[in-house]
């Protein structure tokens, strides 16, 4: 390895480096080298940079050796739906692509907007694209009836890195899940998806690690006029996981759902966070985060709205974050941000963490509802609003959610 | 059946904490309706709570026994399923739980706790439309969350609706008649009546006589400063409500 490499990040950490030599395995490319280089002004983000100061991603990742976890079983998959599956070798297609769907290799490493603002993004796109893999997988996705795509992300191995950068067309919609299913040391991923012109994403993410490893899924979403977008996402965490979206409102009548749901049992880290840019006239944003911890969890949100002057005008968005600390020792942090710099707006937040009722949770033991069953019920139904938008995907992740609390 | 005695109980903590029961005694054998009346800050409520388990109330002294088992020293949902239940004079609003998945969880954990089969969908359906025809609750309104946009009235009867799913052995109605109209009142008394039976016991805790003009007692008991001090008839609930509570109490002192 050059000297020059060495030097890219400061006092590097062993995995740093070893991030460091895998990058320099790979073909040279100029935009890979920006890509990375975006990523090396921060190095794995750490506590003392602002937007990750709940989520130390520095201190989590250990040597990259892989991972002791096996893949956590995927609740998503369905048969007879194209499944795309991203691991530390490389990805694979599935045989039969839907109808409107075409997936474009590319040879060379394709530019992503905003690198310097998503560090572990950057470094998901400077990674990906091993030996013979294409440096970009791009999808382009037409016509006139919803394509259905199911993504798997999934070890095992030491570093898996993946890249998928979508471009919806006109008029047409694209509805993706993924699982992001651990298995490796350490997990990037980046999906990236434009949507021109009335069109529209639902987007289903179900995330699981292992309490020894480390995700980054970070989503760039562009929307033009008249686009739409839903997304909806269940996370388990890992030993640290962090699920960062990143949306820009291009032009006007756009519409965005972001809802989460995240429980985080004793060792497991789940950290959300968006940025939604709302750039033109008259775009509506909801966004639905709800969460429950358990001691030795923890639950990071941070939400952030920026509505510029002008650009941001007749802007309609709202936010709400609620935490259930279920026991002792649980730890929730949350930080709400509503950046409004235009006048004619309606903007709302609410942001609450909180215990069980009390007077709730007697009615039900008075009904004969054991209490443990008791806080599970009252749980699962806490979170259930963030997941109502999942489609057809809602019953099994409320199965999971159920399953994870009857424990 | 239930049998009370010299039981005390106080609410809040430590040097906060507040004697409301104080040395009450009552039984009420199996197959009887006693109604319990009082002025405000009697100690009504509490004693349903304390017979319940809620939290926050502390047994100081004294006995609660249904049918001989020590019902003070079980978890509420053990209490529950031995048989006790309440209708709260507050019933709780749950979102995000539709009624019928609550009571159905209710009615398997119970059945699950005394050693019996669940109930099956198809009986547990047949079974609510029953109830819900018979209390003209609307069938909607079992798919809502539990008590969730319910008026006052909706609400106690839904309390009596999971009374008839349940079948207890024992029930203690907390100020059922409060805030119902004539109408509701009679709706409610009827399924309270239908399930009046000679295993079953009942106390009803109310302010006013009206309710006991459709749930006959068999017994009244006049409750002041946390113990009873007077019993009698059904005569007793007229009298009061003719001279008030002031002539009662100072005839006791």
């Amino acid at each position: 390895m050059s000297a020059a490499l060495k030097d890219m990040i400061r006092n590097p950490t062993v995995a740093e480096l070893e991030l460091v030599a895998r990058y320099a395995a790979l073909k040279a490319d100029p935009r890979r080298e920006r890509l990375f280089e975006a990523f090396a002004l921060t190095g794995l983000p750490h506590r003392r940079n602002e937007e990750w100061r709940w989520s130390d991603f520095k201190a989590a990742v250990g040597a990259l050796d892989a991972s002791a976890t096996p893949p956590a079983d995927d609740p998503l998959a369905s048969e007879g739906v194209a499944t795309l599956k991203f691991t530390p070798q490389g990805y694979v297609a599935p045989a039969f692509l839907p109808p409107g769907l075409r997936l474009l290799p590319k040879d060379e490493v394709q530019a992503m907007g905003g690198a310097e603002d998503a560090p572990l993004g950057a470094l998901a796109a400077a990674l990906s694209g091993a030996k013979n893999a294409p440096a970009t997988l791009m999808a382009e996705v037409t016509g006139e009836t919803p394509v259905r795509l199911h993504m798997v992300f999934s070890g095992p191995g030491a570093i898996n890195a993946a890249r998928i950068m979508f471009l919806v067309r006109p008029g047409a919609e694209l509805q993706v899940s993924e699982s992001h299913l651990g298995g490796a040391a350490f997990s990037a991923a980046l999906v990236e998806c434009t949507l021109q012109p009335d069109a529209r994403l639902s987007r289903v993410v179900y995330q699981r690690g292992g309490k020894g490893e480390a995700q980054a899924i970070t989503a760039l979403i562009h929307q033009e006029a008249g686009a739409e977008t839903k997304q909806t996402v269940l996370a388990f965490g890992a030993r640290v996981a962090r699920i960062e979206t990143r949306l820009v409102h291009q032009e006007t009548g756009s519409h965005a759902t972001l809802n989460a749901a995240y429980l985080a049992g004793d060792g497991y880290h789940v950290d959300f966070t968006s940025h939604v840019r709302h750039g033109a006239r008259a775009c509506v944003t909801r966004q639905v985060t709800k969460g429950a911890v358990v001691n030795g969890g923890r639950g990071v949100f941070q939400g952030k709205f920026h509505v510029p002057r002008n650009a941001g005008q007749q802007t309609d968005a709202s936010m709400q974050h609620n935490a259930l600390l279920l026991e002792e020792g649980a730890e929730v942090f949350a930080k709400p941000e509503l950046e409004i710099l235009a006048d004619d707006v309606q903007c709302a937040h609410g942001n609450t963490s909180g215990q069980l009722d009390a007077a709730q949770l007697f009615y039900l033991r008075q009904r004969g509802i054991p209490l443990v069953q008791a806080r599970a019920l009252l749980t699962e139904a806490f979170i259930a609003q963030a997941l109502e938008e999942a489609g057809i995907h809602e019953e099994a992740l409320r199965a999971q959610a159920s399953a994870w609390l009857a424990i | 059946m239930l049998k009370i005695e010299n039981l005390s109980a106080t609410v809040g903590e430590g040097e906060a904490a507040k004697t409301i029961i104080n040395g009450l005694s009552l039984s009420v054998p199996a197959g009887e309706v006693h109604a319990i009346m009082g002025p405000n800050g009697a100690g009504k409520s509490t004693l349903s709570y304390v017979l319940t388990g809620r939290e926050g109330y502390e047994v100081t002294g004294g006995s609660a026994t249904l049918d001989g088992q020590d019902i003070l020293a079980l978890d509420p949902e053990d209490r529950a399923s031995a048989g006790l239940f309440l209708s709260f004079q507050y019933p709780i609003e749950i979102p995000g739980v539709p009624v019928m998945t609550f009571v159905r969880t209710a009615m398997n954990s119970q059945r699950k706790a005394r050693g019996e089969p669940e109930i099956s969908a198809p009986d547990y359906l047949k079974k609510s439309r029953d109830v819900a025809r018979l209390l003209n609750l609307d069938a909607d309104m079992l798919k809502r969350p539990v008590n969730v946009g319910f008026s006052g009235g909706e609400k106690k009867r839904l309390e009596i609706y999971q009374m008839m799913m349940l079948e207890p052995r024992f029930m203690v109605l907390d100020e059922t008649d409060s805030g119902l109209d004539i109408d509701a009142l009679r709706t409610v008394a009827e399924g309270v009546n239908a399930l009046r039976a000679p295993e079953r016991g009942m106390l009803v805790i109310t302010h006013y006589q009206r309710l006991l003009d459709y749930i006959k007692p068999d017994k009244v008991h006049v409750l002041a400063k946390g113990r009873i001090i007077k019993t009698g008839g059904p005569e007793l609930a007229l009298r009061l409500e003719k001279e008030g509570y002031d002539g009662v109490l100072a005839e006791a002192v």
